[in-house]
This record gives structure tokens, C-alpha cells and sequence, in this order.
């Protein structure tokens, strides 16, 4: 090695360029594409947690919340904020002086929370709810059981359990342990402006016939029947699900929630996507909505009344209040059927309670978080809740008939009156995740590019895809 | 390697400038108190740091791919490679995969070109009189080009979206207006046969801005003798881009064209602002988004992380290709080139 000093340390410079370049994008190469899976990679040994010194159970104190614990609550930011949660926590406070109620909102309850489950240091309270939530199956185990929130008294005195609606704990049970307590009462229906019904002499639609019927005079005044947007195509499964189940009875209910073989091939199934198939070969929706943000989709009903019908949940009227035409007095009807006499009855609605609110077994404090939850279905919380955020909570008897001025929450209170026992709910669908792979295919058959025999299909196959998956945990339903 | 020295001094620090006469071998030096620390700080820091928070999380994410994590409970049972040959039969993960492959190929290619055209006319495509120097206009085209990339990537997937938006969209507005009625109502992302090339369109706007700014910077590293003479020769404006300055900025295209192949082959950011579903029959499904929907909305950890190392294997494997193509068609390189 006599090479002068110069070509020397030039030679080693260059190589090292290299081989730093190299390793840079080697390193860039394998932390882009892990940087998700990473987010969750330490996982220290379980344990933590276990319950704080509690304080004397009593009938003020039916949890045992130490006086001076720490409770905190993580609560999912969406349509409904979290601020309901940080009022009820504000009432909890009046009975617990001393103890400290913290609120936190998140957006990204999975994400969020995911390393603190496993890390064995959950908080008291969650809200898991929104598109980034915990799906149940992987954390069913992890809660506790909240029949003692039921047994307890509310803030008035009365027995919890004879304050709500019926069906409320089947919603939150899992395997047999009632775990999430599902706070805000949705109602499935489909919506429109009474003020237009009215102007122009339209009924709402009971059956898919007069459904198939009100598309032909919406065409005549140069407007659609439905629009749709792409994140929320699955709409329309909810609406089909909600008529064939209505259509056909219970039965038809429990093969799908069973994840049976040919349950989407049932007749009253059948029968509804057929005559959705016909809705859309007529080009009663309004066209382009698998490139349509589902916002701007849904404003083209409430804002620009494009189309005259909407099929969505009972928060629909909370989410759309900065785009909904003046005077358009947004009101339900329950789902149409596939004959007049359907099964469960004309005015057979799905109605199920949301924002599943949960606590963790491992958690510090269970107590403060039953204990906010106490606080949150007391009368007075509850009524808070419904006059700010326009929809009713599980807690019966909170909304006056007038709806605090609001059309469509006296709609939905007036159905689930009208429905009486005749309410029924399903959640495979968001048990099983399978939302993201049903919005495909409900996308490519509102475009028109599938039609009901390739839906079905499609919708089988994700089905049958799950069932036969030995490591997703099933849950029966009967 | 190295003998070490007979020093006749133990208690000084090693002389800076302690260069051996008579041999190229390095002398071990004595370690005194700022050689250590040295080491500690420069050395032994970053390494640990690298090892602490790049290879146990890799080895990590290579034990969990092999489990079946749910992701919320410190417990998991060992599967082996289950989770990988179940990702050889899942059809979604499969045509994620080629959705990312496509990506891999045209991204890159179309961004590098574009951006290399851009580069050339604002620094050598100017007028073929007086010196060499870029069109009328330059400086304000370079400003204008880079614009997109201070956009932040989810505001970029965000604003393109209402774009293509059927009714309300600028695109169809733009379309409609010079005549095409045909395009009302057209759902770009919505479409099979549009969604994939609409998204590619966006990702290249974002990236070209960027790629125009290192090429130019490369650009005038060369000295502007050589596209004097090149121009004297009678070279034209293409005959100059490809045969002058592609050679000469081999190294930063070679550098633009790996990260443009990361950046495309995850591109996690604007599929799931666009299309959060994955697209019309999965066009523009890409793997982190099968990841993502796997980890957090199945609770399949350990499948998902699977997917993860199948993505750094796919990525490893780019980079890998785009060297040995180099390599192949003539990238000597560096060490040749630079000698």
C-alpha cells in the first residue's frame, strides 16, 4: 500500500459514501413499512394495574370509589365530542369532592390505547367507539362486567335497570359477560325533508314498490331517489340488512349473525337486494358516489336535495346541521319491506345503542369508571346530553315530544314509541370488521357494476371467509 | 490488524498528527480519557441508540409475524410461518401487493423524468444564444414546482379528492365547461379503470417539486463548460438532457429513484385519504393499508406484522433491483467515476 495519502483517504471516503448511502436506505427502506407494526412492539410482561385502596361500599357509594381516587376516562371525539362525559364526570365530582375526574378525548381509540392494554395500564373509562375502535373480539375478555352500574341507583334514587330501554345489555354482551355499556339509543331509518314530501304531494315509501315508485316522480322533478358516498356505501347494507331482517323475521337475522352458509342468499334477502338491483339499474341514485366523499354525498341530499332519500343512523340530522337546506325538516320513516306485511310489522325499526363505553379489568380505578357511568345515566346528564347533541340516550323518558325543537329527534323518539318491542339490532357486522371489505363490493354494486346475484356473492364470500377462520373468535347468537 | 506502538510517552494524549512516515497501517493509539469519550459519544451512543430502536423492533416485528398476537394482551402463542403462508393465499394481501409493485414501477419512473425535464429547462434549456442558462422565467417555475411539497401529504390526498369529486370537483367542473359532458358525474377514484392512475397522478404532483429541486442543485455541479461544448457540437435540448446531463447526475437519480420506490411502494398516506376503502375493487389497495385495516380494525397483530416484513422485504428487494440495474447499465460505481 504505497498509494499517496490523498488518493488514499479520497478512495475511503468514496467507499464510505457508498455504504452510508446504502445503509441509509437500507435503514429508511425497512423502517418505513414497519413504522406501524413497530408502534406496538414493546410488550412488557402483563400484570399492573390491580384495583386501589377502595372506599366503603354504600348506596352513595355502590363502587367503592376511595374518596380521593384518580379517575380517568378516554373518550372518543366524534359527532358527539366528549364533553357530555367531562358533565357527567363534573356531577360525579359533587359527590366525590375530593376525588379527580380527568376527561381526555381521542380520535384513534385503537391506536391510542393499544400499548397501555397491553402494558397492563389501561384507563378507568373508555369510550370505543369511531372508525379507529378496539374491535371487541380482541378485548372482550379484558373488561369488567357492569351489571352492578345496572343494579346501582342513579343520582335521583332510582334503580339504573328500570331507567332504559329494553334490549340495552344484549347489545354490550360478549360471550355471556355484559361488558360495554352502550350509552346514545340509535335508530336505523331512512330520511328526507317533510317540507319537500309536502310541497310536492310524496309519501314516504312503506314498501319497496312505492320506494321503486316515489324514484319514478323524483324523476319527473329531474331528482334522485338515493345518493351515496364511498366511505359510506355500507349504508345501504344497513338499510338492506334492517328490511330483510323486518321482511323475513328473526331467522333471517341469526343465520347472518351466525355467519351460515347462504345467509345472504335467504329469500327476503333476496328479495330486497333485488329491488335495490332495480333502483339502480333505473338510475334512481345519483350517479359518480364511489368517487364522492360521503359528506359531500350526503349534502347533496340535505343541502342541495338532489336526492330525496337517505338511509343513515339517527346522528345523521347533528352531522350534517352545517349543511342542510333551511326549512328542510328532517324526518324519519322506518325502512321500507318487501311486502306490506312484513314479519316484524310496518313500523319494525333497528334500533341499537352506540358509543359503547367500557372499563378495564386491569385498569387503576373501575370503580371511578362505573362510577361515571352512573353519573352519565342519571336524569340529569342524560337530558343534557339529548338537548345538546339532538339524540336520545338508553335512558328512557329524557326527550319532550317537541325534541328540543329538533324534527328529527322527535321522528326517532316517535318510532321507537310506534316500533314498541318490535326493535331489533345486529352487530356481526362491526364484530368481525368486515366493514371495510363490504363497502368494496357495496361500492361497485350502487355504481351498477355488480348486480345483485354478484352482490351476494361478494358479501357470502366475506362472510364464509370469517367462518372458516380458526383464529377469529366467534360469538353465537340466538 | 494493527501492531502497537512502542510509545515512549504513556501519559499524553496520541498527537493529531501522529501520520506514520514510512507505512499506510494504522497504530493503535493509546486510550486516554478523550479517545474514550469520544468513542462513547460518536460511536457507542448511536449505535446503541440504532440497536435499541431499529434492530430489536425489527427483531421484534420479525417474532411477532411469527405469532398470533391480537395485539391488546401481553399474551401470544408461537405459530411458526403460518401467518406467511396464509398471506400467499389471501387474495387481498395479494392484490395489495401488486397494487404496490405497480406503484413501485410507473411512480418513480414518471416522477425521475418529470422532474428531470423540469430540471433541465429552468437550469440548461434556456436560449441557444449567449451563455448557458435556463428559459425565460426560471427562477419562477422552480419556486411554483416545489409548491406541492410543502403541502403536507394528507392535505395533498385530502384537497385531490374534492377535486375528483364527480359533481362538485374542479377536474369534472374543468372538463364539463370545455365540453365534455360525458365526464359529468364521473367518478374518478370511483372508477376501476381511473382510480389507480388518478392516485399515481397525485402522488407524482407531490413528489416532482422536490426531485426538480435536487436535480437542479446536481445540475449545477456540472460545469457549464461541458454543455458549452455540447451545444457547439450541435447538440439539441433532448440530445443534451440525455446523453450530458443524465450521466453526469447518475448518482442523484440513482438516489431519487429508491426513495421515490419507498415513498411509492408505501404511500400509505394519500391511498387512505382518497380511497380509505382501498378503491373500486381494490385498485388502489396498497399493503400498509391492509396492514393498518389487519392491525386495528381486525385485531390481527401478528398477521399484520407479517405483512410488515413482507413490505421491508419487497422494499429491501427495490432497492436492491434499482442498484443492480445501475450497476448493469453501466454505473461503474462510485469509486470508478471518482478516481
Amino acid at each position: 500500500m504505497s498509494t499517496s495519502k490523498f488518493t488514499d483517504s479520497r478512495l475511503a471516503q468514496a467507499a464510505l459514501d457508498r455504504r452510508t448511502f446504502v445503509r441509509g436506505a437500507v435503514a429508511t427502506a425497512l423502517l418505513a413499512p414497519l413504522g406501524g407494526a413497530l408502534a406496538g412492539c414493546a410488550v412488557p410482561s402483563g400484570g399492573g394495574g390491580g384495583a386501589a385502596t377502595g372506599g366503603a361500599v354504600s348506596a352513595d357509594n355502590p363502587f367503592g370509589l376511595a374518596s380521593d381516587a384518580e379517575v380517568e376516562a378516554v373518550i372518543f371525539n366524534g359527532g358527539y365530542g366528549f364533553d357530555y362525559v367531562e358533565f357527567a364526570a363534573g356531577e360525579a365530582g359533587k359527590l366525590f369532592p375530593e376525588a379527580t375526574f380527568e376527561v381526555a378525548p381521542s380520535t384513534q381509540i385503537a391506536q391510542e390505547l393499544q400499548p397501555r392494554f397491553v402494558g397492563g395500564t389501561p384507563p378507568d373509562l373508555v369510550d370505543n367507539s369511531g372508525a379507529g375502535a378496539i374491535g371487541f373480539n380482541t378485548i372482550a375478555d379484558q373488561l369488567e362486567e357492569l351489571d352492578d352500574v345496572f343494579e346501582a341507583n342513579n343520582y335521583e334514587g332510582t334503580r339504573i335497570a328500570d331507567t332504559l330501554y329494553p334490549g340495552v345489555q344484549d347489545t354490550g354482551t360478549y360471550n355471556g359477560r355484559f361488558v360495554a355499556l352502550n350509552y346514545v339509543m340509535t335508530l336505523y331509518a331512512v330520511w328526507y325533508s317533510a317540507s319537500l314530501f309536502e310541497e310536492n304531494g310524496w309519501a314516504p315509501p312503506a314498501t319497496w314498490q312505492e320506494a321503486i315508485d316515489l324514484g319514478a316522480e323524483a324523476k319527473k322533478a329531474d331528482k334522485k331517489l338515493f345518493v351515496w358516498g364511498k366511505e359510506a356505501a355500507t349504508y345501504y347494507q344497513t338499510m338492506a340488512l334492517d328490511s330483510a331482517i323486518k321482511s323475513g323475521g328473526d331467522e333471517v337475522r341469526l343465520a347472518l349473525e351466525n355467519l351460515e352458509p347462504n345467509a345472504w342468499s335467504q329469500d327476503a334477502m333476496q328479495e330486497t337486494l333485488t329491488a335495490l338491483e332495480e333502483i339502480v339499474a333505473k338510475g334512481y341514485f345519483v350517479p359518480g358516489g364511489a368517487g364522492t366523499q360521503f359528506t359531500a354525498a350526503q349534502a347533496r341530499w340535505s343541502n342541495d336535495q338532489d336526492a330525496l332519500l337517505y338511509p343513515s343512523g339517527g346522528w345523521i340530522e347533528n352531522e350534517m346541521k352545517d349543511a342542510t337546506a333551511e326549512g328542510f325538516e328532517m324526518t324519519g320513516f322506518p325502512t321500507p319491506a318487501t311486502s306490506d306485511s312484513p314479519a316484524l310489522g310496518l313500523e319494525a325499526v333497528r334500533a341499537g345503542s352506540g358509543e359503547p363505553f367500557i372499563v378495564p379489568s386491569q385498569a387503576k380505578n373501575p370503580a371511578g369508571g362505573k362510577e361515571i357511568l352512573r353519573a352519565m345515566l342519571s336524569t340529569a346528564a342524560a337530558t343534557h346530553f339529548s338537548e345538546t347533541k339532538l339524540a336520545p340516550t338508553i335512558v328512557k323518558g329524557t326527550v319532550p315530544a317537541d325534541g328540543f325543537g329538533s324534527t328529527a329527534l322527535a321522528a326517532q323518539t316517535a318510532m321507537l314509541d310506534a316500533a314498541g318491542e318490535n326493535t331489533f339490532n345486529y352487530q356481526f357486522v362491526d364484530y368481525y370488521g368486515m366493514n371495510p371489505d363490504q363497502l368494496v363490493v357495496w361500492n361497485e354494486f350502487l355504481s351498477g357494476g355488480l348486480d345483485a346475484k354478484g352482490l351476494t356473492q361478494g358479501l357470502q364470500r366475506i362472510s364464509d371467509d370469517i367462518a372458516a377462520d380458526d383464529s377469529v373468535e366467534k360469538i353465537e347468537v340466538s | 490488524m494493527s501492531s502497537p506502538r512502542t510509545s515512549s510517552s504513556p501519559a499524553t494524549a496520541a498527537p493529531p498528527s501522529g501520520a506514520s512516515p514510512a507505512s499506510g497501517r494504522r497504530r493503535r493509539r493509546r486510550l486516554s480519557f478523550d479517545r474514550l469519550s469520544f468513542f462513547a459519544v460518536a460511536l457507542l451512543l448511536p449505535l446503541a441508540v440504532y440497536v435499541v430502536f431499529v434492530i430489536s423492533p425489527f427483531a421484534q416485528a420479525v417474532y411477532f409475524a411469527m405469532t398470533d398476537w391480537t395485539g391488546f394482551t401481553p399474551e401470544m402463542a408461537f405459530v411458526g410461518l403460518d401467518n406467511f403462508t396464509r398471506l400467499l393465499g389471501d387474495d387481498k394481501f395479494l392484490r395489495a401487493l401488486a397494487n404496490s409493485v405497480l406503484l413501485a414501477l410507473v411512480v418513480p419512473a414518471v416522477t425521475v423524468v418529470l422532474a428531470l425535464a423540469v430540471a433541465s429547462m429552468v437550469t440548461v434549456g434556456g436560449p441557444t444564444t449567449g451563455g448557458v442558462r435556463g428559459i425565460r422565467g426560471a427562477g419562477f417555475y422552480r419556486v411554483i414546482s416545489f409548491f406541492p411539497y410543502c403541502v403536507p401529504a394528507i392535505v395533498v390526498g385530502l384537497v385531490w379528492a374534492q377535486v375528483y369529486d364527480p359533481a362538485r370537483g374542479l377536474l369534472n367542473g374543468i372538463l364539463v365547461g370545455l365540453g365534455f359532458e360525458g365526464m359529468a358525474d364521473f367518478p374518478w377514484l370511483g372508477d376501476p379503470r381511473t382510480a389507480m392512475a388518478a392516485s399515481m397522478f397525485v402522488i407524482v404532483w407531490s413528489f416532482v417539486g422536490f426531485y426538480t429541486v435536487l436535480f437542479v442543485a446536481a445540475i449545477k455541479g456540472v460545469p457549464a463548460e461541458i454543455y458549452e461544448a455540447a451545444r457547439i457540437d450541435g447538440a439539441g435540448r433532448f440530445r443534451t438532457a440525455v446523453s450530458i446531463t443524465v450521466p453526469l447526475i447518475r448518482d442523484n437519480v440513482r438516489t431519487a429513484w429508491i426513495y421515490l420506490g419507498i415513498a411509492a411502494i408505501d404511500c400509505f398516506v394519500y391511498m387512505q385519504a382518497m380511497n380509505p376503502g382501498g378503491g373500486p375493487g381494490y385498485a388502489t389497495f396498497v399493503i400498509s393499508q391492509d396492514l393498518y385495516q389487519t392491525a386495528f380494525t381486525k385485531g390481527q397483530f401478528g398477521y399484520a406484522t407479517a405483512m410488515g416484513v413482507v413490505l421491508a422485504a419487497v422494499t429491501l428487494l427495490f432497492a436492491g433491483l434499482v442498484f443492480l440495474v445501475d450497476r448493469l447499465t453501466g454505473g461503474a460505481g462510485d469509486e470508478g467515476r471518482r478516481a
